[in-house]
């Protein structure tokens, strides 16, 4: 009796005294709150192929205090994981319960983890990013951290899209430490969203290719070229020389990791002077045939001289374009105006961000006209004194294959939910009409005589297809805040075919040694790229169209 | 007296069976449920373990696309034309539009 009276007063002192002390250490030790991130999206090109994917990686942690013999334990993981001991040694001695060993390890680490068979390692899956093609489009695409953030490019800019869901979720385990609250858990997997990119892998490794060819063979320091379609403004490829792979993005220099077509401006060259051929002729104060005279080479202006490459007498400001004279573009400046100029200029996007669906772009730098001296006006009109990005470049050159009309460039073509429906659409939008499509048109067939006998882009001609194009060579700033000597920026940008054109390119070859002409240095990347680009695109040549002729052995009566 | 003695004996004998009655129906009680929630908690653990087997296939589906798209990639495809098969881009005279 007294035995059960003492049971009864113990049970009473617990059930009623102690016992919400004693729920709350039961619920601890069976129910865990986990965080739960879901998968990212995927990027994928014009043409539905991935170009970054997730995937599912293990990562390494370890509870120290379960540990038996850290000494000798420390070592071993360490081998395994390819890391120093002293760095597992000192987790290992941590006085907590949670420790990482390794975040996101290879396979065969964790493999080789796993056959220690260590009490007190465990291994938590995460989500990794993973670049199936390597180093094709790499500036483009950019990177992510290894907490999953985007933190270059189109991952960094898209990246509250992109990324996963994150839930907290309370699951239940038993003793052996298994979980039985699985469809609570199930339904929280939720994955990123999916971009389409306008993008296309064929094109992006054309241009990579070219690009690459072009700046290796010149010893060059690097480059840049972009294709553009100029109807809708979609970029089809945006290649960069030096490339990084951004699965390995440290083992890079930072420099390497910028899209340099929009983040870094440099002075056009003769580039420009299309542009203000185009002003001349849409002030109406010029037409193809006007000419000016060129000053035999030399003409002094505010007191700099101004030189040409050739001497030249009288040009027409089809043959300013075609031959590049500087002196020639100086004179029309002096006819149309420094305003004229100017607002052109701005009218063709100069001087303004783009708002292309990219991070980190430059507005380039083109000053007001107010500001401007003879020879600062004389210097825009060739091209020197102003700073333009690769992209606003080839934004301005589109605008005139486009019939005048500029186009937003944009890289992301749809957003997609995980299941692939898409949830945005982005539609090509149209900016401004910068010139009337006569201007355009007249502008265009200039450019086209750049390409021909005489011309300074005689590289760039390409058999089967009319090809237009303006040719730059230009001076870099030294150290010294003056042009230096043997530094230059060779490009060449045009589009083809010339009547009804499909592509926009653009190559830029900074600091090229072995020649620094735009017309000996990037015309030939950019015949390149508009041959292998337009048979891709199946778009037939236009002068040689072989019809196939077929016939069937019939009987004709009558 | 004896017969007082016999009824009250039989009395608590009822009692007793009672309490016995009530006693093994509230064990039994606690057996069933008992055994409900074991079937409940090997349930979950069940459709724990086949939801990882789905994770699992489903990873590994994941991993064939990523390889597939690692071996259309046109880096490769473009060394297999050129360096296995001896294939160039061809010129522009040498394309035949089929309307």
């Amino acid at each position: 009796m007294l035995w059960l009276v003492a049971i009864g007063t113990r049970a009473g002192y617990l059930q009623l005294y102690r016992g919400e002390w004693l729920s709350s250490k039961a619920v601890g030790q069976v129910e865990r709150t986990l965080t739960l991130h879901g998968k990212r999206g995927t990027i994928y090109d014009s043409r539905h192929q991935p170009l970054a994917v997730s995937i599912t990686t293990s990562s390494v942690a370890a509870n120290p205090a379960l540990i038996k013999h850290p000494g000798k334990t420390a070592p071993k993981l360490a081998k395994a994981l390819n890391l120093k001991t002293r760095d597992i040694a000192r987790k290992l001695a941590a006085k907590r319960h949670f420790v990482w060993l390794k975040r996101q390890a290879t396979p065969n680490e964790t493999e080789a983890v796993r056959a220690l068979n260590i009490e007190g390692v465990d291994f938590l899956p995460e989500h990794s990013r993973f670049y199936p093609n390597t180093a094709l489009a790499a500036q483009v695409l950019g990177f992510t951290g290894i907490d999953g953030h985007g933190l270059e490019g189109v991952e960094f800019y898209y990246d509250r899209e992109l990324k996963g869901s994150t839930q907290k979720v309370t699951i239940l385990e038993d003793a052996l430490g298994r979980s039985f609250e699985a469809d609570r858990r199930a339904g929280f997997y939720k994955t990123g969203h999916n971009l389409v990119l306008t993008l296309d892998g064929h094109i992006q490794y054309i241009t990579e290719q070219a690009l690459s060819a072009a700046v290796t063979t010149n010893e060059a320091k690097s480059g840049m070229a972009i294709v553009m379609d100029p109807g809708s403004g979609a970029i089809l490829a945006m290649a960069h020389y030096p490339v990084f792979n951004p699965n390995t993005y440290r083992n890079y220099s930072r420099e390497i990791w910028r899209n340099r077509a929009i983040t870094d401006p440099f002075e056009p060259g003769s580039t420009l002077k299309i542009f203000s051929a185009a002003a001349a002729i849409e002030n109406g104060s010029s037409t193809p045939s006007t000419i000016y005279f060129c000053e035999n080479g030399n003409y002094r202006i505010g007191g700099h001289t101004v030189h040409d490459t050739k001497s030249h007498g009288w040009l027409s400001l089809q043959q300013i374009v075609k031959y590049s004279s500087n002196i020639g573009a100086v004179k029309v400046v002096e006819r149309i105006g420094t305003q004229a100029l100017h607002d052109n200029l701005k009218g063709f996007g100069f001087g303004q961000r783009t708002k292309i669906d990219c991070p980190g772009e430059s507005s380039g730098a083109l000053s007001h006209y107010k500001r401007w001296t003879a020879v600062d006006a004389g210097a825009i009109a060739f091209g020197q004194g102003v700073s333009v990005t690769g992209l606003q470049l080839v934004t301005a050159v589109a605008a005139l294959a486009n019939d005048g009309l500029m186009m937003r460039p944009h890289i992301v073509r749809a957003v997609a939910d995980a299941n692939g429906r898409p949830i945005r659409k982005v539609s090509p939008e149209a900016v401004r009409q910068v010139v009337s499509v006569n201007t355009a048109r007249s502008i265009r067939r200039i450019m086209r005589t750049v390409i021909t006998p005489g011309g300074t882009g005689v590289q760039a001609d390409l058999d089967g297809y009319t090809v237009s194009g303006k040719t730059g060579t230009a001076q870099k700033i030294g150290k010294d805040g003056t042009y230096a000597a043997n530094a230059y920026v060779a490009s060449f940008v045009g589009f083809a075919p010339t009547e009804r054109p499909a592509l926009a390119v653009l190559v830029v070859v900074d600091e090229p040694k072995q020649n620094h002409y735009g017309g000996q240095v990037a015309a030939p990347a950019f015949k390149q790229i508009i041959k292998e680009t337009l048979s891709y695109l199946n778009i037939a040549p236009a002068d040689s169209l072989k019809r196939l002729r077929v016939s069937r052995d019939v009987k004709v009566n009558g | 007296m004896a017969a007082n003695r016999k009824q009250k004996k039989t009395a608590a004998q009822r009692r007793t069976w009672v309490w016995g009655l009530i006693l093994t129906l509230f064990i039994g009680e606690m057996l069933f449920y008992t055994w409900c929630r074991v079937q409940c908690t090997q349930a979950g653990i069940a459709i724990s373990a086949e939801r990882r087997k789905g994770q699992e296939l489903a990873t590994l589906a994941n991993s064939l696309k990523i390889e597939l798209a690692r071996l259309k990639a046109p880096e490769r495809i473009s060394y297999i034309a050129k360096h296995n098969l001896g294939l160039r881009m061809p010129d522009p005279g040498q394309t035949i539009l089929v309307p």
